[in-house]
Parts: C-alpha cells; sequence; structure tokens
C-alpha cells in the first residue's frame, strides 16, 4: 500500500518541484522570454490564445481520433483476411512492410499533392491511419497465429467451421496482442497527425502542428509551449483510454501478475 | 455406446523425413481400454492422430467395422480456453455441435459434477489447480458421450497423488460409461493399473513389439497396485521393453 501511494505521489511532487524550480531559475539567471518562458507565462497563454488553441486541439484530436479508427478496423480486418487465406497473406504482406518502413514525412508531399490541395484535412488522415495503422495489422496477425495449436486441433476434431473457429478461438486468443497493437496505433495516430499538419503546413489546416509554426515564427514561445502541452496531455490520455479498455477486456482471464 | 477399430498396416512419414510410425496393424475391440506404451517419440501420439483425423497416413487405414464412432480427445495439458469459465469450455463440443446454448451449459455442468468439479463451473481455469484443470478436460472429452476416448499422455504433467486419484476416477467413468478408451503413456505402472491390454511400440520409426493381455479384473482398488498379480504384468511388460531399449 504505501509503495502504491508513493507512486503516485512521488511524481506529482517531482513535478511540482521541477516547475517552482523552473519559475525561479527564469527569474534568477534572467532567461529571455523567447528562449525559455517561465510557466505562469505560458500559462497564461490559455487565458490570451485559449480560445484558437483549444480549436487547434480540437481539430488535431478529431483527425487523430478518426485515424485510430480507420487504422484499428483495417488492419484488424485485414489480418483477418491473412488468418483466412494464405495467398493473400503471400500477396498483400510485402506492401504494409514496405508502406510501414518509409518514412512517413516523405510519402507526405506526395499524398498532399494527390488528395491535400483540396483537402488538407483529408490527406492528413490518410497520413495519420498510414502511421497507425501497421502496429495494429502487425500485432492482430502475430495474435491470430499464436493460438494454442492443440486447441486448433480440439476445433478440428469437432468439425468447427472457420466462422466458429474465428470467434471462438482466434479473436478471443489473438486479443491481447491486438489490444497491445491498439494501444501503439493510439499513440501513433498522434504522431501521424501533427507530423502530417507539419507537411500540410502553410495554413492548409488549422491543428496544434499549425499553431506551433505560427507561434515559432513569431517567437512566441510561451505560446509553442502551451501547444506542446495540449499534446502531451492529449497523448496521455489516449494511453490512459486505452489502457483501461485494455484493462476492462483482460484482467479477469489475464489476473493481476503481481497479485499472483 | 461404444465403437471398435482397426489399424491396418498404419503407417506415417512426415514431409520432413522423419518417419514417425511403422506398419502397425492392431485389432481394438469396442468398450476395451488399451494403453500404448513406449519411449518417447515411437509414434504414440501420432496413433492417436491419425485415429482422430489430424493426420492423414502416409500408409494403410483407421477401419470402423460398424460405423465411425465419435470422438474424445484428451492432450497432455488441459488445453483449456483460458478466456472463459469451466462450464463454457466444457460445453464446447456440444455448441460447436449446434447444441443450445442453455442445455449445452446444463450438460456441461452435469459432466462437471460427475468429475468432482461441482461447484466450479464458473470458475477460470487460472482459478484451477493443474489437476482440477485436467479434470475440466477430462469432462469436456465426456460431455458429448463419445464412443472412443483418446488420451495423450494426459496425467504425465501431475504429481503423483493427483495421477493415481485421476487413474482411479478415469477407471470409474470408463464403467459407467463403456466408451473405447485408447490411452498413450510411457507410464508402465498407470499402463498395467488402468489397461486390459497394453501394446508396447519400439523407438523410431514406431512399431508394435509386444501385445500384452491384462488379465486382472475390474473394478481395481488402489491396493491392486501392490499386488502378486500387478507385478506380474508389469514383469512381462518390463521384459518386453528390455528387449527394445537397445535400440
Amino acid at each position: 500500500m504505501l509503495m502504491r501511494g508513493l507512486r503516485i505521489i512521488l511524481p506529482i511532487a517531482l513535478f511540482l518541484g521541477l516547475i517552482r524550480f523552473w519559475e525561479w531559475s527564469v527569474v534568477y539567471w534572467e532567461i529571455k522570454s523567447f528562449i525559455l518562458p517561465p510557466p505562469s507565462a505560458i500559462l497564461a497563454v490559455f487565458a490570451t490564445d485559449g480560445a484558437s488553441l483549444l480549436g487547434s486541439a480540437w481539430t488535431t484530436l478529431g483527425t487523430t481520433l478518426a485515424a485510430f479508427a480507420l487504422a484499428t478496423l483495417s488492419g484488424t480486418a485485414l489480418a483477418a483476411l491473412f488468418a483466412s487465406s494464405r495467398i493473400t497473406e503471400a500477396a498483400l504482406s510485402p506492401y504494409a512492410v514496405i508502406l510501414q518502413v518509409t518514412p512517413i514525412i516523405a510519402i507526405a508531399p506526395l499524398i498532399i499533392v494527390w488528395v491535400g490541395l483540396d483537402n488538407a484535412w483529408l490527406a492528413v488522415l490518410i497520413l495519420a491511419w498510414i502511421t497507425a495503422f501497421f502496429p495494429v495489422l502487425a500485432s492482430a496477425t502475430a495474435g491470430l497465429k499464436a493460438v494454442d495449436p492443440n486447441l486448433r486441433d480440439l476445433f478440428r476434431l469437432y468439425r468447427a467451421d472457420f466462422r466458429q473457429t474465428f470467434i471462438r478461438l482466434m479473436v478471443p486468443s489473438s486479443l491481447p496482442y491486438l489490444l497491445a497493437g491498439i494501444k501503439t496505433a493510439g499513440g501513433l495516430a498522434l504522431v501521424g497527425a501533427v507530423v502530417a499538419e507539419f507537411a500540410a503546413a502553410s495554413g492548409n489546416t488549422d491543428g496544434l502542428a499549425w499553431r506551433i509554426l505560427e507561434a515559432g515564427n513569431r517567437l512566441q514561445i510561451a505560446k509553442m509551449f502551451a501547444a506542446l502541452l495540449l499534446l502531451a496531455l492529449m497523448g496521455v490520455a489516449l494511453y490512459a483510454i486505452l489502457s483501461f479498455v485494455e484493462w476492462l477486456l483482460l484482467h479477469r482471464w489475464h489476473g493481476d501478475r503481481r497479485r499472483g | 455406446m461404444s465403437s471398435g477399430l482397426r489399424l491396418d498396416r498404419l503407417a506415417k512419414t512426415f514431409p520432413n523425413g522423419t518417419a514417425a510410425l511403422g506398419e502397425l496393424s492392431a485389432d481394438i475391440a469396442a468398450g476395451a481400454f488399451v494403453s500404448l506404451l513406449g519411449p518417447s517419440g515411437c509414434g504414440k501420439s501420432t496413433v492417436l492422430r491419425l485415429i482422430a483425423g489430424l493426420e492423414e497416413p502416409t500408409l494403410g487405414r483407421v477401419d470402423w467395422p460398424q460405423t465411425r464412432g465419435s470422438l474424445g480427445f484428451i492432450f497432455q495439458e488441459p488445453t483449456l480456453m483460458a478466456w472463459t469459465s469451466a462450464a463454457k469450455n466444457v460445453a464446447l463440443p456440444l455448441e460447436l455441435a449446434g447444441m443450445a446454448k442453455t442445455q449445452a451449459r446444463e450438460r456441461a455442468r452435469v459432466a462437471l459434477e460427475k468429475v468432482g468439479l461441482a461447484g466450479f463451473a464458473d470458475a477460470l481455469p487460472r482459478e484451477l489447480s493443474g489437476g482440477m484443470r485436467m479434470r475440466v478436460s477430462i469432462a469436456r472429452a465426456l460431455v458429448a458421450d463419445p464412443d472412443v476416448l483418446l488420451m495423450d499422455e494426459p496425467f504425465a504433467a501431475l504429481d503423483e497423488f493427483t495421477r493415481s486419484k485421476l487413474n482411479d476416477d478415469l477407471l470409474r467413468l470408463w464403467a459407467e460409461r463403456r466408451f473405447t478408451g485408447i490411452f498413450v503413456t510411457h507410464s508402465v505402472f498407470e499402463a498395467v493399473y488402468l489397461s486390459q491390454r497394453i501394446l508396447i511400440l519400439s523407438g523410431r520409426p514406431g512399431r508394435l513389439v509386444a501385445d500384452i493381455e491384462n488379465p486382472a479384473p475390474y473394478p481395481r482398488e488402489p491396493g491392486y497396485r501392490t499386488s502378486a498379480a500387478f507385478n506380474a504384468t508389469a514383469r512381462d511388460i518390463l521384459d518386453a521393453l528390455e528387449e527394445i531399449s537397445t535400440c
């Protein structure tokens, strides 16, 4: 119990201590606010530019969630297709890998030329989707392959058809793998969205990346920090929610390992 | 109900060239309890998988004199679905065959009672001990009332105490249901205690080297384990094994 309390209290205490030190050191060493603004100045940005920042955050969050949902659905569906047909897997999996290993920032200009000139938001969505798609596909594929061979034999022995085997055996067996992939995909969707917004840039989108570029050009460092803070909060919230979903679905079956 | 079966020059060579099983022929009577005994890697499990239709024989075939019997299979590990309760695990064969859920679960509950797990229907596999998990596995194999029960070293991973308890339970269930039991083991004493007949297989590729009858009557009580009759049969088996231990 003491350990668990410390696990929560210590990071918070450390955070508050660092903020105090930051505030104090900016004043003490007379650091210029366009190099490092004090935390109080960053907080003050929310009072002046809060509406535009939150609006941008809303845009980025929307793109992220849409890309995440698309990645989860398409990654799972493709993994299921791979599991049902080895020929499809052999034919398509190299392309999935190529898409994964090619840096997203290098694909971005192409996608933006193709779809982004009329509709920047769509280009950003596609890029974020590509970024988040692969971990879902990879983990779901690995999960579907990790089915206990004896259980598979048992299903064959009782003449289960593919649908029964898929729903009753393959989906539940692969769930822990899939959820780990989905958790990674949540974070990557945000990364992909922001990277794509940077690439699209120049006023075409109004996501948080654009606010950061804009503030950077005007040396409004406090505003950059405020935008970064929002991004970090979004990432943490996404991760926390997905971890909670994972816990909800798996804790009864896997148990709390710490308690054995 | 039970079915007899005939193994007709059954042989299996795997695609990688491993000859798992030479030509094995044997008649197994309906309702018999037969053990396949031999060192590890002599194709005992392959025989079960061939009977179950999980592998295709390279040569020979499995003949069913009457109709093809329905099968139950108990693996070396309990092989339970970790994500669902004991009752739902046991109900699986019935539900796969299309039985309505409520009816299947009810029969699963009864099957669990038969193996001494009344009250554990809603327990998850991880909440059960190794022996209890194996009991769930036995209940699942018997829930659909199979004609033939195939058992692949089911108790090898259990401690001596649990193992002999499960041996007794298995014999009791066999006496009630009269399925044809085919039991793979590498324990001489387990084979003698359980079986009417012991087929001894040699190492790769597996070949039949001895076919030993065990005339001791059932029900066999734990005292049988230390009787002179038990020792005589065990002696016969050990002699037969002696001949192949050099190969």
